[in-house]
């Protein structure tokens, strides 16, 4: 065999290298983690004839054919073409043109979301097709992000362990009149969600309007329809959540009550703010680093140029991180280990 | 006497009816339904034609608009109480058959039950013509052939919505008078004959079935099933439950007043009485007290029907997919199974 690969070049590919020397694990982007299921004969084709007849469902929701020689690359990814341009260049509308090349980079990592509104009766947004938007804005680039939907705080995808998560949430409108005071929506904010609701006196219901995640759990309980989301489409993100073996944490949260436009704004100055906090050099670093190096004031900065904000939209003025260290003091380090951000002397 | 007009005459009639008349109709609420992105279809006051929901059955029945969710009935001062007030002016409302039976079925509550009469439901029947909303097709939870609530005769006006017109038969002189410019046609509403489902309603010969009934594993099911949130009644034509409560409007105050909502015997807490003592404990036990109610126990004092009209929308509005019609049925298979027993 040969012993003789560029083995970053293979993961750029998006072929991930095995402990089986000269193997290595295709992973297809699913953005949304939606697609026709007639795809998943492009899949068996691969996994078959060219990897070892098992097939991964990847943590990132990716489709995997592991151990695929390199020596089949070339015929892989000729294979990929159309699998690409459907579901990339077409259905998410990507800037690219697949050819039998492959992917063009690992970058942006794929998209995730959870089933979301087409389907879950807890829902608030479509999370698959908001995913395949943000696909659209961060892919393909070789700066690093990892993004996931929710379609509600349950955050069943954990999206909080991603650099941006982002959940479907709505503003609750309150119909007075059609209130029978059972407290149906008491009871299920208090087990599903925050407890801010309660019967007052009047047998109608009080809100504490500052703890409510969005998350509709009162409009699902309500017989009657005294609860009714807003239609206007909102969402909460949370910053920097990842994991690894140096510093997992859980994100912040980073804003709420924002509009889709927002939060495509904000995605299409991501690649403009990795170009400059790596001094406009890309090298495979993780994209929630980028936000440490910089700093969350000067990210912030950054990232939402040219944005407008909807009425409602609240974001953290600062966020104080709390890691969960995997070792003491990780970050006390001597000054020249320091890690820099933006143009450099 | 029969007209077919446009959607465009339509409203502008509409325009010079709400001069003297409030309409009411099924509307559309988008995006306000139980899951997200998807409507409700309610009553509400009506200004045009394309507002009224036809090809829908509604979420909510028509009784919202005489019995409200909740209503002020009075206001009290420390020594004195004054009746809240009510608009004199005439309402059309645009019902299904279902709902014109419905209606009938509450007046027979409100307006007689007990040698009394409700001031807050008469003042509010009294203003009441009925549209009736042509209805042949039906939806898979209707079943108003089989309780016999699919006609009614004693509508004002009838509609049918077909290819952006509306054909009208008008039977109200008064309202006639607005069409005097319309063209005249031929039209008579049909009834629906034959629903997807039919359902036989089981009769109780006596007391001892009717005790072994209650005691009848079957209603074990809901305790498991029904989470006694109560959208069956709300969404029932003709349950007429309330209960009242008084607001106080200051702390200190001896000024408040008392209102009505509606209350669901599904609901625990509703047969809660002074000293502590509750009735109905269980899911299962609330559920056979509802389906005894409308399927039996009315019938047995009224003499007259059933309090059902087979609106099926207790079926369509509930979150845990319990059907009305199929627990009558497996009502009906636990009668055999009794009378059965008491033969051998």
């Amino acid at each position: 065999m040969n012993h003789d690969i560029d083995i970053k070049k293979t993961r750029i590919n998006c072929f991930r290298q095995s402990k089986v020397p000269g193997e290595f694990m295709l992973q297809m982007r699913v953005p949304g983690a939606v697609i026709d299921a007639k795809y998943l004969k492009v899949v068996m084709e691969i996994a078959e004839k060219w990897g070892n007849g098992t097939f991964h469902l990847g943590t990132r929701q990716t489709l995997n054919a592991p151990g695929i020689k390199y020596e089949n690359i070339p015929a892989v990814n000729a294979y990929i073409k159309d699998y690409i341009h459907d579901v990339d260049q077409e259905m998410c509308g990507c800037d690219m043109e697949a050819d039998e090349t492959g992917y063009p980079t690992i970058g942006a990592r794929n998209v995730m979301a959870c089933i979301g509104n087409s389907h879950c009766i807890k829902g608030n947004c479509n999370s698959t097709e908001l995913a395949r938007k943000i696909e659209k804005l961060v892919f393909p680039s070789h700066y690093h992000i990892k993004v996931a939907v929710a379609g509600c705080p349950n955050d069943c995808v954990k999206a909080n362990f991603n650099d941006f998560g982002i959940m479907g949430i709505y503003k609750m409108d309150y119909n007075y009149d059609r209130c029978i005071g059972c407290g149906a929506c008491v009871d299920a904010c208090e087990h599903h969600a925050t407890g801010v609701l309660s019967l007052n006196k009047d047998n109608k219901v009080d809100k504490d309007t500052c703890c409510c995640v969005g998350c509709a759990e009162c409009v699902l309980a309500c017989p009657t329809s005294a609860w009714t989301r807003n239609p206007k489409k909102l969402y909460r993100v949370t910053l920097g959540g990842r994991t690894g073996k140096q510093n997992p944490r859980a994100g912040k949260l980073f804003l709420n009550w924002v509009t889709e436009d927002v939060l495509l704004g904000m995605f299409a100055n991501w690649q403009k703010f990795s170009a400059w906090a790596l001094d406009y050099k890309p090298e495979y670093l993780h994209g929630g680093h980028l936000i440490d190096r910089a700093g969350y004031k000067t990210f912030v900065k950054h990232i939402f140029e040219g944005v407008e904000f909807n009425p409602e939209a609240k974001m953290a003025d600062d966020i104080y991180w709390a890691e969960n260290e995997q070792r003491a003091n990780i970050h006390v380090m001597p000054l020249s280990k320091h890690k820099t951000a933006g143009p450099q002397e | 006497m029969g007209y077919k007009v446009s959607f465009e005459q339509a409203n502008k009639i509409f325009d010079k009816l709400w001069d003297k008349y409030d309409i009411y109709a099924p509307k559309r609420f988008e995006g306000r339904g139980r899951y997200s992105d998807t409507d409700i279809v309610r009553y509400d006051k009506v200004n045009t034609v394309e507002e009224i929901v036809f090809d829908e059955k509604s979420d909510y029945p028509a009784k919202e608009v005489l019995a409200p969710i909740s209503q002020t009935l009075f206001y009290f001062t420390e020594d004195e109480y004054r009746e809240s007030k009510c608009s004199t002016r005439p309402i059309l409302i645009f019902m299904r058959p279902c709902d014109i039976n419905a209606m009938h079925h509450q007046e027979k509550i409100y307006l007689g039950n007990g040698g009394y009469t409700d001031l807050y439901y008469e003042r509010m029947n009294e203003r009441v013509k009925i549209v009736m909303m042509e209805c042949t097709e039906g939806w898979d939870t209707c079943f108003c052939v089989s309780m016999g609530a699919n006609k009614a005769e004693d509508y004002a006006v009838a509609v049918r919505c077909e290819n952006g017109n509306l054909l009208v038969d008008i039977k109200d002189s008064e309202l006639d008078a607005y069409f005097a410019e319309a063209p005249a046609a031929d039209f008579k509403p049909d009834y629906i004959e034959k629903n997807e489902i039919e359902l036989q309603i089981p009769e109780i010969p006596n007391r001892e079935v009717l005790a072994k009934l209650k005691a009848h594993p079957m209603w074990e099911e809901y305790n498991k099933r029904c989470i006694s949130c109560g959208s069956c009644t709300v969404a029932c034509s003709t349950c007429t439950c309330f209960t009242t409560t008084d607001i106080i409007y200051h702390e200190n105050g001896e000024a408040g007043e008392r209102k009505r909502t509606t209350a669901s015997c599904q609901i625990k807490g509703f047969a809660d009485m002074a000293g502590g003592h509750t009735f109905r404990t269980t899911a299962a036990e609330r559920m056979r007290y509802k389906v005894l109610h409308k399927f039996h126990d009315y019938k047995a004092r009224f003499k007259d029907y059933h309090m059902c009209v087979g609106c099926g929308r207790c079926t369509s509005r509930c979150p845990e997919f319990i059907s009305i019609t199929a627990t009558v049925n497996k009502m009906s298979k636990a009668i055999d199974e009794i009378m059965a027993s008491e033969n051998n």
